[in-house]
């Protein structure tokens, strides 16, 4: 399915929205309250469910399994045919259009763009019912998703801590993107830039910004993005990369020479030769890294840049 | 040696004058691994590779090195000429092999 299906432009949009309709899965914007009659259940107890819950559809559900969806077209025609009484399993809508729960967002959204339907069912791997979707549920998690995703960006641009932290006398943010290789160096490039113009040692600027470079590139190549943060105070440089995931399983492995999980793509932009970690480890005077397999790694390098030259 | 040097000898385009452009080199590296690069702690070096990308122009910055000869032949990518003038990195292309770049190179320095 094409992505033009979608009711941006999906080109010159920020990224940031459309990162958040690809991240957020069908499961994570659904309804799972799910109240649904079984086929033998005339249409008339579907037409109470959606009066006392206001909702414009109700499933046909035996054991999980999805059977069919009594409509407000199907209760409207069952009134004026007199069968509302009838038992739903004869009278619903057989043919469904249904979404799968790890779907990203962007389906549901390009559905919704495509048939009329007012709500999709959907369904897990089992192809069991596990939730209901409607345009209301994407709306209220989009809203309260952005307003996260502002604040966090406002958070960024702000020069914070200066005032509240006299210790702290640079402190910068840089969002990294998976596979953004355009733009992966240029946080690390700002980094070199701004450490020269405060006059440090050239092999002080060398270190932090190997550091940085290599951390840069590892979010951009194996994760699934994240933010790097540096900060110079007490007479140290601290760069903390921190991503969302995947996490690394065994970080022992990860740090050794040599090692590495980049795949040949990566490898032709001349990266994944196993060197990343290694390489941070060598520059810093102080390394750590922490991580969970299915969650976020942060990795910490601290250079001590006793000799300003101010 | 100069990069001026370097270009008479290995018949390369400057693609990009950059800032060190003038400046005497005393290192080089060849390698198509950027990570291999960063391990270098020689300031002011020659990097002689067959990537052709942006990113062989940012790791260049982040070790200073003086500038960067993309060896054979390899057409490059549009960009590379904007992040070298970005950056102030010189950029230089040249049809010999890397193998060959290597012998002409050393040849210049130990002369």
């Amino acid at each position: 399915m094409s992505s033009s299906a979608l009711p941006i432009d999906t080109t010159h949009q920020p990224l940031v929205l459309l990162e958040l309709i690809q991240r957020l899965k069908v499961r994570d914007v659904m309804t799972t309250a799910i109240s649904s009659v079984p086929r033998s259940a005339p249409l008339s107890e579907a037409q109470k469910l959606m009066r006392t819950l206001q909702i414009s559809g109700v499933p046909v559900v035996e054991e999980g399994r999805l059977f069919g969806l009594v409509s407000i077209d199907d209760i409207i025609r069952a009134l004026e045919g007199g069968y509302i009484g009838k038992p739903s399993g004869e009278y619903m809508t057989k043919k469904l259009v249904v979404l799968e729960d790890d779907m990203p967002l962007s389906f549901a959204i390009q559905y919704f763009d495509r048939y009329s339907y007012g709500r999709f069912p959907v369904l897990n791997r089992d192809r069991a019912l596990v939730g209901i979707i409607c345009q209301r549920d994407i709306n209220r998690k989009l809203l309260v998703e952005l307003s996260v995703e502002l604040n966090r960006m406002e958070e960024n641009s702000r020069p914070h801590e200066l005032e509240a932290n006299p210790d702290i006398y640079m402190l910068h943010e840089f969002s990294v993107a998976k596979y953004d290789f355009e733009n992966a160096g240029k946080a690390a490039n700002s980094i070199k830039t701004a450490m020269i113009e405060r006059g440090f040692p050239p092999k002080i600027v060398r270190r932090v910004a190997v550091a940085a470079y290599e951390l840069e590139i590892n979010l951009c190549v194996h994760s699934d993005g994240g933010v790097m943060s540096w900060q110079i105070s007490n007479g140290r440089s601290e760069i903390v990369a921190k991503d969302t995931g995947p996490g690394i399983e065994d970080v022992a492995w990860a740090c050794r020479d040599g090692t590495s999980t980049a795949n040949e793509w990566i490898r032709s932009l001349g990266f994944g030769a196993g060197m990343g970690l290694v390489n941070v480890k060598r520059v810093s005077d102080k390394f750590e890294i922490t991580s969970k397999k299915g969650g976020g790694t942060t990795v910490r390098s601290i250079v001590n840049i006793t000799e300003v030259s101010k | 040696m100069t990069l001026t040097t370097v270009a008479e000898a290995l018949n390369a385009e400057v693609l990009v004058k950059g800032e060190s452009f003038d400046k005497p080199i005393r290192h080089v590296v060849a390698s198509d691994l950027m990570s291999d690069v960063l391990l270098v702690d020689e300031e002011n070096m020659l990097l002689l590779t067959s990537l052709a990308s942006d990113q062989v122009l940012r790791t260049a910055q982040i070790v200073g090195a003086a500038g960067v000869v993309v060896v054979n032949g390899k057409p490059l990518p549009s960009s590379m000429v904007s992040v070298s003038e970005e950056l102030g990195m010189s950029l230089l292309t040249s049809k010999l092999s890397k193998y060959d770049a290597c012998i002409a190179v050393h040849r210049k320095l130990s002369a």
